[in-house]
């Protein structure tokens, strides 16, 4: 045993302060600075009083916004997170003959990749399931994933997905409604028909009505596909846990629904998903059902790991859904006074390659589409149809903004024609209460002539003539 | 790697990170300041808006290391421990934001425009916040906060 | 030339799904202290639902906006909720909420009733109190009774209750049925400005008269109305996904798909039209959705009356608008040289 002990020399020694400071910089990136606010705020009168229905009182998730405090998911990390991308297809219409992930699984980085044969029940939807969460047989749009990467950085994921070769066997696509709603059409999924739902309402007899019509207008109305564009792209975080159990937090806007779509496609019961979303950073009918949700929970899975998947401003535009582009057929017939007499409508909605919330938009339109006003005689048919674009699903209105530009179009050209002021036509046909709607309902709390009479005494109509 | 070193909300930061990145990742995860978002990455929505030496930029679109040694203003150093800023006060009053994901960059640009012009007409705060896209709001009761924040500003209310 | 136009958009909308159920559940437990916790399964998307929510469990319990924290969106804490879709918000999981609400305060009206010396049906809940009907001097706190039902009788004020819209089912030769339990009305009136050169549309004001039955909170009202506008603006005159033959999007990035900016919108007035549902909670039906759906119509009718151009596709692109007022204006210039006039085709 040497007993013999050093002792520092004091010119050996950094002093105190020096490694204070050295400690100080090893520290720095680390030690995060609070967001400051006042630590004592007042709380909005507003919110204080009593009765709470009727005030104009502020959201408490307003002030946390403006102090940059809102978590998002994007905003949110854990303990050996990696990060997931999807590959999309680019190509609209095609066989895939193999996906071959070997490179990018050799890069180093990359933890896990995922094809859609790994997923248990590879197809979703909230009405028809008939998309898969990674395409596996058949690609029926450009933005179709085909596989998942996993890995330490994002960078990495996004540069291992160049490395995935898939071969692919075109298949001619069809993009335009009106050919995909032909017999003889190419058909987007193995269906007799590209038509996948369709809607009648009908009330009385508008053949007759049209017959004794003192004038008839007919005209065909086109709206284009749009995108919701949420600021926060969509994102979520998934964590497969030891008692197979996953948690996923999520920009989803309706989280039960999504749960139990998630139990689906991993084919496990209810309660082993748990399903949280944060604040969403924007919606419009977009966050509506599952993206990547199930295959971050298989790379959660295969990897042990939390993992963020985040949508790129593209990924957006061409794999999350879109407001459907609508051909609009209107006939309506009119008596010499400007009464509604009979309307005639046939809508073809472009529901791109897969169902989504199509029937809900279909239906909507269909009710909506004879517009605000008393029309004793109906004959409404939708149909909505494949094609190999992008799929459409729920937007702000599910349809009626297509619809109320047709009608309130053809209102205008109506009342021009017939020498009527714009309002006048208006109040002499719109609904009243009890009215009877297109389906037969008898309407309540019913104001349009309300709504009609205050918006043009707000904007000064009949002073400005 | 590029050693980096800013003055952020007041504080000097330093960071070693690949010469590739961005101001906005740099203040997103090696700071963990997640005030400024990533909206577009190509600086068309303006969500990562920060002020560099006082001028609000998109932080997608500067490196890091252009940002080296300058003062760094991102929304989290924007109130003290005393008082709101005016504009986070108005916004909150007014619920001018909705998802609030635009919030924090609309809220720095709006203030670049109120440090520069205190008294700016509607159509000026249109033309500064051009550059911020919101989905939610229609911008209408941003604009709105924006004027009264001004007024806040100028003395003519009370900054309760 | 710059030529001014003015323009109705008139609308009806529906509140919740097409007849599908699409029921919301809520959980509202009174604390000790007369606060409460409201529990739904609903998420916030931006649209200030959550504190519309709140309003809706104190406006029943008697207390303060601010008395109610609202805990959402996680599935092993909330209750089952469809979601924040199909402007049902307000209106499906408010009518849940006041119910599971109703159910709370009757608990605390059963523990106050033998403090009061009256009868539970005697009592009603205002400003933070349980009170005495017609008789507000005799009350007791709300915290009060809520900490004896927890201490002493037993019965926690928890209520809970789901809520389904009533709808029947359409006729699938006919469509006729009820396939909502209640629609919201409105009318949008645009000025915009044409310039006949360019084919620009500048739109100048919106006077936006919206139904929403009582607004619960008429601050967030106004801002759906103004964002939906907004989006209208969009729809209407600027945004579209663009494809080439191979069906690849060619603007998938906010560079070229244009949206509304802070220097397209016009001047809104937002006009609430008085009205009550009775079967909405405190006769609230919903405002999300519709906001959107008249802003289209208005302008393009605006247009027309601006430069006398039928846009039959949107968006009214300045292109499209450019080509519409040429092709008029060619069609003018046949009828001068060709004689009279031909009557457009009915």
């Amino acid at each position: 045993m040497d007993d013999k002990v050093r002792v520092a020399e004091q010119q050996d020694l950094d002093t105190l302060e020096s490694l204070r400071e050295a400690d100080a910089d090893l520290r720095l990136p680390a030690v995060v600075e609070p967001v400051a606010y006042p630590l004592e705020t007042l709380t909005p009168v507003a919110r204080q009083q009593t009765p709470a229905v009727g005030q104009r009182a502020p959201r408490p998730d307003g002030r946390l916004h403006g102090l940059g405090q809102t978590k998002y998911i994007d905003d949110m990390t854990f303990p050996d997170m990696i990060h997931a991308k999807v590959l999309r297809a680019g190509i609209a219409s095609a066989r895939i003959i193999s996906i071959d992930v070997s490179e990018a699984e050799a890069m180093p980085g990359v933890l896990a990749t995922l094809v859609g044969k790994e997923i248990p029940v590879n197809s979703y939807g909230p009405s028809i399931q008939d998309q898969p969460l990674l395409a596996d047989e058949f690609v029926r749009h450009a933005g179709d994933g085909v596989a998942a990467v996993a890995a330490v950085s994002e960078q990495i994921a996004k540069d291992a997905l160049a490395k995935i070769k898939v071969e692919y066997e075109p298949i001619e696509p069809v993009f335009d409604p009106l050919e995909a709603i032909k017999e003889d059409s190419i058909k987007v999924h193995p269906t007799a028909s590209n038509i996948y739902a369709s809607k009648i309402v009908k009330k009385g007899d508008v053949e007759k009505a049209f017959a004794e019509s003192a004038h008839i207008f007919e005209d065909q109305y086109r709206t284009q596909m749009v995108e919701h564009v949420p600021m926060e792209p969509h994102a979520s975080i998934a964590m497969w846990d030891a008692n197979e159990r996953v948690s996923l937090w999520s920009s989803l806007g309706r989280i039960t629904l999504g749960r139990a779509d998630m139990a689906r496609v991993l084919n496990m019961p209810v309660n082993r998903v748990r399903m949280i979303a944060t604040i969403v950073g924007g919606n419009f009918g977009g966050k509506n059902e599952l993206t990547t949700e199930p295959v971050l929970a298989l790379l959660s899975k295969k990897t042990g790991r939390p993992v963020k998947g985040v949508y790129s401003r593209e990924d957006e535009f061409i794999s999350s859904t879109t407001r459907h582009p609508f051909i609009m057929d209107y006939k309506t017939g009119v008596s010499a006074e400007g009464k509604i007499l009979a309307r005639k409508v046939r809508l073809i909605l472009d529901g791109g390659a897969y169902c989504s919330w199509s029937e809900t938009t279909l239906g909507k339109a269909c009710i909506l589409s004879p517009g605000p006003y008393n029309i004793p005689n109906v004959h409404i048919e939708a149909y909505v149809t494949y094609t190999n674009k992008t799929m459409t699903g729920a937007m702000r209105g599910f349809g009626a903004p297509q619809v109320c530009f047709a009608y309130e179009s053809q209102m205008d050209d109506i009342a021009r024609k017939l020498g009527i002021d714009p309002l006048e036509i208006r109040m002499m046909n719109a609904f009243e209460e009890f009215a009877d709607s297109p389906t037969g309902q008898v309407l309540e709390s019913v104001v349009v002539k309300d709504s009609l009479k205050i918006a043009a005494d707000r904007f000064g109509w009949k002073e400005n003539g | 790697m590029t050693d980096v070193t800013l003055t952020v909300n007041g504080k000097e930061r330093s960071a070693s990170v690949p010469p590739e990145t961005t101001l906005l990742e740099m203040l997103r995860s090696k700071l963990n300041l997640t005030g400024a978002k990533l909206g577009c990455d190509v600086g068309d929505c303006g969500a990562c808006t920060v002020l560099v030496a006082g001028k609000s930029v998109n932080a997608c679109l500067m490196l890091a290391v252009q940002a080296n040694g300058r003062d760094v203003l991102t929304i989290e150093g924007l109130a003290t421990a005393e008082a709101f800023h005016p504009l986070q006060k108005t916004f909150e009053e007014l619920a001018s934001l909705q998802c609030g994901f635009c919030g924090p960059g609309i809220i720095l640009s709006a203030k670049t425009l109120l440090d520069e012009n205190p008294d700016p007409t509607v159509q000026e705060i249109k033309d500064a916040l051009a550059g911020n896209l919101c989905r939610c709001t229609g911008y209408t009761k941003i604009l709105e906060g924006v004027v009264d924040a001004a007024r806040i500003m100028n003395g003519k209310q009370d900054a309760a | 030339m710059i030529r001014k136009g003015r323009g109705i958009g008139c609308m009806w909308y529906p509140i919740g799904f097409t007849v599908m159920a699409n029921p919301s559940a809520a959980t509202v437990k009174v604390n000790e202290d007369g606060t409460a916790t409201l529990l739904t399964g609903t998420v916030e998307t931006g649209q200030g639902s959550l504190t519309v929510l709140g309003q809706i469990a104190a406006e029943e319990l008697g207390i303060a906006t601010d008395d109610v924290h609202v805990v959402s969106a996680d599935t092993d804490t909330t209750p089952m909720d469809t979601g924040a879709i199909a402007s049902r918000t307000t209106y499906v999981t408010g009518n849940a909420i006041q119910l599971a609400a109703e159910k709370a305060k009757n608990i605390l009206f059963e523990t106050a009733a033998p403090m009061l010396g009256v009868k539970p049906s005697q009592l009603e809940a205002r400003d933070r109190k349980i009170q005495i009907k017609n008789f507000p001097q005799k009350s007791v706190s709300i915290g009060e009774v809520a900490n004896r039902a927890l201490s002493v009788t037993g019965e926690p004020p928890i209520g809970s209750a789901s809520y389904n819209p009533p709808t029947v089912a359409m006729d699938p030769e006919t469509g006729q049925g009820k396939p909502f339990s209640t629609y919201v009305y409105a009318t949008q009136i645009a000025e915009v400005e044409v310039d006949d050169e360019t084919g620009e549309v500048v739109v100048l004001r919106i006077a936006a008269a919206h139904d929403c039955g009582t607004a619960i909170n008429p601050m967030l009202v106004e801002g759906q109305v103004q964002g939906g506008i907004s989006m209208g603006i969009g729809f209407a005159l600027q945004e579209e996904m663009l494809f080439n033959d191979q069906g690849q999007q060619i603007n998938p990035n906010l560079t070229n798909y244009i949206m509304p900016t802070s220097l397209d919108m016009p001047e809104i007035d937002v006009d609430i039209v008085e009205n009550y549902d009775p079967t909405g909670p405190f006769g609230a039906k919903g405002v999300g959705e519709p906001t959107s759906v008249p802003t289209a119509a208005a302008i393009m009718n605006a247009i027309y009356d601006a430069v006398g151009v039928r846009i039959h596709s949107l968006p009214a692109t300045a292109e499209k608008v450019l080509m519409a007022i040429r092709e008029n204006q060619a069609n003018g210039q046949k009828q001068i040289e060709g004689g009279p006039a031909q009557l457009p085709a009915e």
